[in-house]
């Protein structure tokens, strides 16, 4: 029991980056970020080439990942989001451009690492007990690392000028603009900060259970869960629907067969949303 | 060249080729409460918009402190002085009132001159003092009115534009709205646009008033005299 609480609490917190990231950007830019995943994905192959391959420290890794992958979240949002969310009059066009840039990155990634599962070895060895409880040391470190990211994004998005910014453009952009705000750059700063989240929890994870090319569908799957369970574009849902998504399939993989696990969770949340749609800390639509 | 304060030239406005204002021309002295009524549609929003430069004027050109501002754009105008308050009120709903206050700081980089206003905001609202910490989607119309207003004025504007500032509230605190502009007028030396529906509130409260119908300037005149004419009483006082 305490192992299974140990293991939900450090998926928790790796989910509740990725869930982080994917409410920023849906929040501030309201779009579905489709290649959060991707970029998660990529995050975790940045690691794997600075640190396998370049033989760079862990800790440049980890800071390649997360700035790589926000540059590349700002560029898609000046090149690509920006210009399709000023000309076209459908909220469908962003969701199928960000489907395209999920397509994109995979195919980048499979030409630059080829199809096979990547992983790194553990950055730190040893083995922490708590109670019945195993810890790997490297599981401790992905987990601090995770809660400490996620007290950053807190502090940052409620009490830095740019964080509440991005908290007023995400709640009216007339407003915003009318309080001399370059909602511009706020726009493109959400939207690589969402990326560069999506990167580093990549970059953890990699660390844990390795990643590949092909994995980006299914973190992003993950992610969509999460939000749904959370309420879309809340950081409290978010953070809710990390949680409860990391115990549940902590729990499930304990108890279930290994393939059952996810067919429930999709049961479950195919009811859940017939009770509650908007989420658990959502307001309703409409 | 303008030589007045603020000068509004030729405005036309259009929305898929249809003109929602045509030659409109507002001008005013530093220091001045301008009305712009008229009947729903007459085209005062579209009007502040083209000020504002959330609308880009298909014609005309707009003149502030001297300066020619139509080509600006709206975040920029913020720094040049000018404050806008939109119709709807429009609070961040879940940001606390003190955000939404520190919303209008956004772009002035004084903190000493940021924290004093921002006391002296609240001295002026006691009603923001006491809900400080609560979130702004919480208040009543009333004082989400005057979270905005006060959130312009953080902005340190030169003009102030009010649109539609009492929709949707009850006479008694339409009242104090009114009362709030004129002191605003009075003790920060604040020159405003007022858009109202409600006719009779705006023309009490400025010296001048423009009178928009069917997107044109059907009338102007000094506030209380308008309040006299026969016409604007039919159409806009009831009688």
């Amino acid at each position: 029991m305490e192992q299974i609480l140990v293991n939900g609490a450090i998926l928790a917190a790796n989910y509740a980056l990725i869930a982080l990231g994917i409410t920023l950007i849906f929040s501030i830019m309201n779009v579905l970020n489709f290649a959060h995943g991707q970029m998660f994905m990529f995050g975790g192959l940045i690691v794997y080439w600075t640190v396998a391959q370049l033989g760079l420290p862990y800790a440049v890794g980890l800071a390649m990942a997360a700035v790589a992958v926000g540059l590349i979240g700002m560029a898609f949002e000046v090149f690509f989001f920006r210009r399709v969310m000023r000309d076209s009059t459908r909220e469908e066009n962003t969701m199928l451009l960000a489907v395209g840039t999920a397509l994109l990155l995979e195919n980048a990634a499979l030409s630059l690492f080829g199809e096979k599962q990547r992983g790194i070895p553990p950055i730190v060895t040893g083995v922490y007990r708590i109670g019945d409880a195993f810890l790997p040391a490297n599981r401790a470190l992905v987990f601090g690392i995770s809660l400490v990211l996620i007290v950053a994004i807190l502090l940052f998005v409620t009490y830095s000028k740019t964080g509440r910014a991005m908290r007023a453009l995400a709640q009216d952009r007339t407003a915003t603009l009318l309080m001399g705000v370059d909602t511009a750059r706020i726009s493109t700063l959400g939207f690589g900060l969402g990326a560069a989240l999506a990167g580093i929890a990549g970059g953890l994870l990699i660390t844990v259970s390795g990643v590949n090319a092909g994995i980006g569908t299914a973190i992003s799957t993950k992610a969509f869960i999460m939000i749904m369970i959370g309420g879309a574009g809340v950081v409290s849902g978010a953070l809710l629907g990390a949680v409860a998504l990391g115990f549940i399939e902590a729990f499930g993989y304990a108890y279930l067969p290994g393939s059952l696990t996810y067919l429930m969770i999709f049961v479950a949340l195919i009811l859940f949303l017939l009770i509650r749609p908007q989420g658990i800390m959502g307001k309703p639509w409409g | 060249m303008s030589t007045r304060y603020f000068e509004a030239r030729d405005l036309t406005v259009s929305y898929d080729k249809v003109a929602a204002i045509r030659d409109v021309s507002i001008g005013f002295d530093e220091g001045q409460v301008v009305a712009l009524i008229g009947a729903n549609g007459a085209g005062k929003s579209t009007t502040l918009r083209a000020i504002t430069g959330l609308k880009r004027p298909g014609r005309g050109e707009i003149w502030f402190e001297g300066e020619r501002i139509d080509q600006i754009a709206p975040a920029k105008l913020v720094e040049r002085g000018i404050a806008m308050v939109p119709e709807g009120r429009r609070v961040f709903p879940h940001m606390s009132v003190r955000d939404n206050l520190l919303m209008g700081a956004h772009t002035r980089e004084d903190k000493a001159g940021v924290a004093s206003d921002l006391e002296r905001i609240l001295t002026r609202f006691p009603r923001l003092r006491e809900r400080l910490r609560q979130n702004a989607g919480t208040l009543s119309g009333g004082e989400q009115e005057m979270l905005v207003i006060g959130r312009a004025l953080m902005t340190k504007p030169r003009l102030l534009l009010l649109d539609e500032p009492s929709l949707g509230l009850a006479p008694l605190v339409v009242r104090d709205i009114a009362r709030l502009i004129l002191e605003i007028n009075r003790d920060e030396g604040v020159s405003v646009i007022l858009v109202e529906q409600n006719s009779r509130m705006a023309l009490r409260i400025s010296q001048y008033a423009y009178v928009l119908e069917t997107g044109r300037i059907g009338l102007e005149g000094a506030s209380a005299e308008l309040i006299d004419n026969a016409h604007v009483r039919a159409l806009y006082l009831g009688g």
